[in-house]
């Protein structure tokens, strides 16, 4: 469909009036009648800044600066990098067409002007521009809906100043990571103080990436503040969340998730898990182990169950929560989940200040970004 | 992610193999074109040949589960190895479809 070119606006640049009047009548016929004209080059540059021209229509040779030399200065000097030129070529041949592409032309038309095939390149040129400027400014909206989206989404994960107040509260020091494969993401991370002495952090991933993926997020993001958390029952808590998400999500789109309850006057670790990637667990021995993490992913369907399974956290040990990405995106074909507690020891080895700067390094330092999926990490160390 | 149908008289059996991921939803469309056929009462999804199946691809199987189930026919999804059988078991999906190891 030819998008109307009532709007456009065409400069002639010519410097026989003759001819300015007769491309006037063509480009009146081609359904334009915002017209300027330039008798030369520098004339036309300046017509260019202040009449804002969609095309120009432009003659080779002219007094002063000729056409040549007005689209060069054009493309270089005004940045008019789309703005559609059309040349007329000189019917002696003197001008190679291929000098006006040289200069920076998009098209030209041989002299003496055949009426039907200047109005016919005037049109096709004015709807093309029309066409890439509607992408254009449609492409400029999504982007900036895309940035105010990835703000919020980015409102979502607790901020630094969280985890130091957090970490403060029950004596845990708390690092994260959270890199969107594109604008948005599909994962999510949150931690949840529930009284003195216990503070729960849950990590789930959707399907998917992009739009759908980030709307699911904020769509748990809910879920998850209005039901309340039962640190006696995390499994039954699990189960409402998982029925609750079952109840809007399309078949097909789930998440993994993992939800953790720290009890540092127990020291311990209450695990529930819905198909995440198994959370390491690292013990002041300097032993690693994963932990178990298999549940029906959530939002697959009404009837799942979920299990709570608890483990001693004594002070000094390390809790790391990861999504797939940490495991599917490293190195050509993935590192494996058999890797990761590998990664663990070296990292408590090699950086007990950041450990988990240490593992991202190790796994994804040198990766072209972004990479194919979401990556979400979270390091928890008792201390 | 490739697969090779066979039908019997009662059954729809297809071999998958590659990678099951993401970017296969194109493929899971030409899976479900099989359903459409006549008179098949169960479908087979072996996935023996299969090498990888990410999240996106555990949401094809169960994609597939509803719609078998929307036109009576039973899928059985069999042989999954390897990763794919640890990224099947941590799911669970096990408990939603019927799952032949």
């Amino acid at each position: 469909m030819a998008p109307p070119l009532a709007g456009s606006r065409v400069l002639i640049v010519d410097a026989e009036e003759s001819s300015r009047v007769m491309l006037a009548g063509l480009v009146v016929r081609a359904g334009v009648d915002a017209i300027a004209f330039a008798g030369d080059g520098e004339e036309g540059l300046r017509k260019v800044l202040r009449f804002r021209p969609d095309l120009v229509l432009l003659d080779v040779r002219m007094p002063r600066m000729d056409g040549l030399e007005m689209c060069r200065r054009l493309r270089r000097d005004l940045g008019e990098a789309t703005l559609p030129v059309l040349f007329q070529t000189p019917a002696d041949g003197d001008a190679d067409p291929a000098h006006c592409f040289e200069a920076g032309g998009s098209d030209v038309i041989a002299k003496p002007i055949r009426p039907g095939e200047c109005i016919a390149r005037v049109r096709h040129h004015l709807e093309k521009r029309a066409l890439f400027e509607e992408l254009s400014s449609f492409r400029r909206r999504v982007e900036a809906e895309l940035t105010q989206a990835r703000t919020l989404q980015l409102s979502l994960v607790p901020e630094r100043r969280h985890l130091e107040a957090a970490g403060a509260r029950y004596g845990l020091a708390i690092e994260s990571h959270f890199e969107t494969s594109s604008e948005l993401g599909g994962d999510l991370w949150t931690l949840r103080p529930l009284d003195d002495t216990r503070i729960a952090v849950m990590i789930a991933d959707f399907t998917g990436h992009g739009v759908t993926a980030a709307l699911n997020t904020v769509r748990l993001h809910t879920l998850i503040d209005r039901i309340p958390l039962d640190a006696g029952d995390p499994a039954g808590w699990m189960m409402a969340l998982n029925a609750a998400l079952k109840a809007t999500l399309p078949v097909g789109q789930f998440a993994t998730a993992f939800l953790g309850i720290i009890d540092v006057a127990a020291g311990t670790l209450t695990g529930v898990g819905a198909g995440s990637p198994n959370p390491a667990l690292w013990l002041p021995d300097g032993s690693v182990r994963l932990l178990e993490s298999s549940g029906l992913l959530l939002g697959v369907s009404r009837k799942a169950s979920y299990v709570s399974r608890t483990v001693a956290l004594p002070p000094g040990a390390a809790l790391f929560l990861y999504s797939d990405a940490l495991i599917e995106c490293g190195g050509p074909a993935g590192i494996g989940q058999q890797a990761v507690p590998l990664l663990v020891g070296a990292a408590m080895a090699g950086a007990p200040g950041r450990p988990l700067h240490h593992v991202l390094d190790r796994v994804f330092g040198g990766r072209p970004r972004p990479l194919a999926d979401d990556l979400t990490a979270v390091w928890i160390t008792r201390l | 992610m490739d697969f090779q149908a066979r039908t019997t008289p009662d059954a729809i059996e297809a071999r998958l193999s590659g990678r099951l991921e993401f970017t296969d939803h194109d493929r899971l469309r030409d899976l479900l074109d099989l359903l459409n056929g006549p008179g098949a009462r169960r479908f087979v999804a072996d996935l023996s040949g299969l090498d990888f199946i990410d999240s996106a691809g555990l949401g094809m199987l169960l994609i597939l589960h509803e719609e078998c189930e929307s036109r009576g026919i039973a899928l059985v999804v069999r042989g999954p190895r390897n990763e794919v059988r640890r990224s099947i078991d941590l799911a669970r999906i096990g408990e939603v479809l019927t799952i032949e190891y």
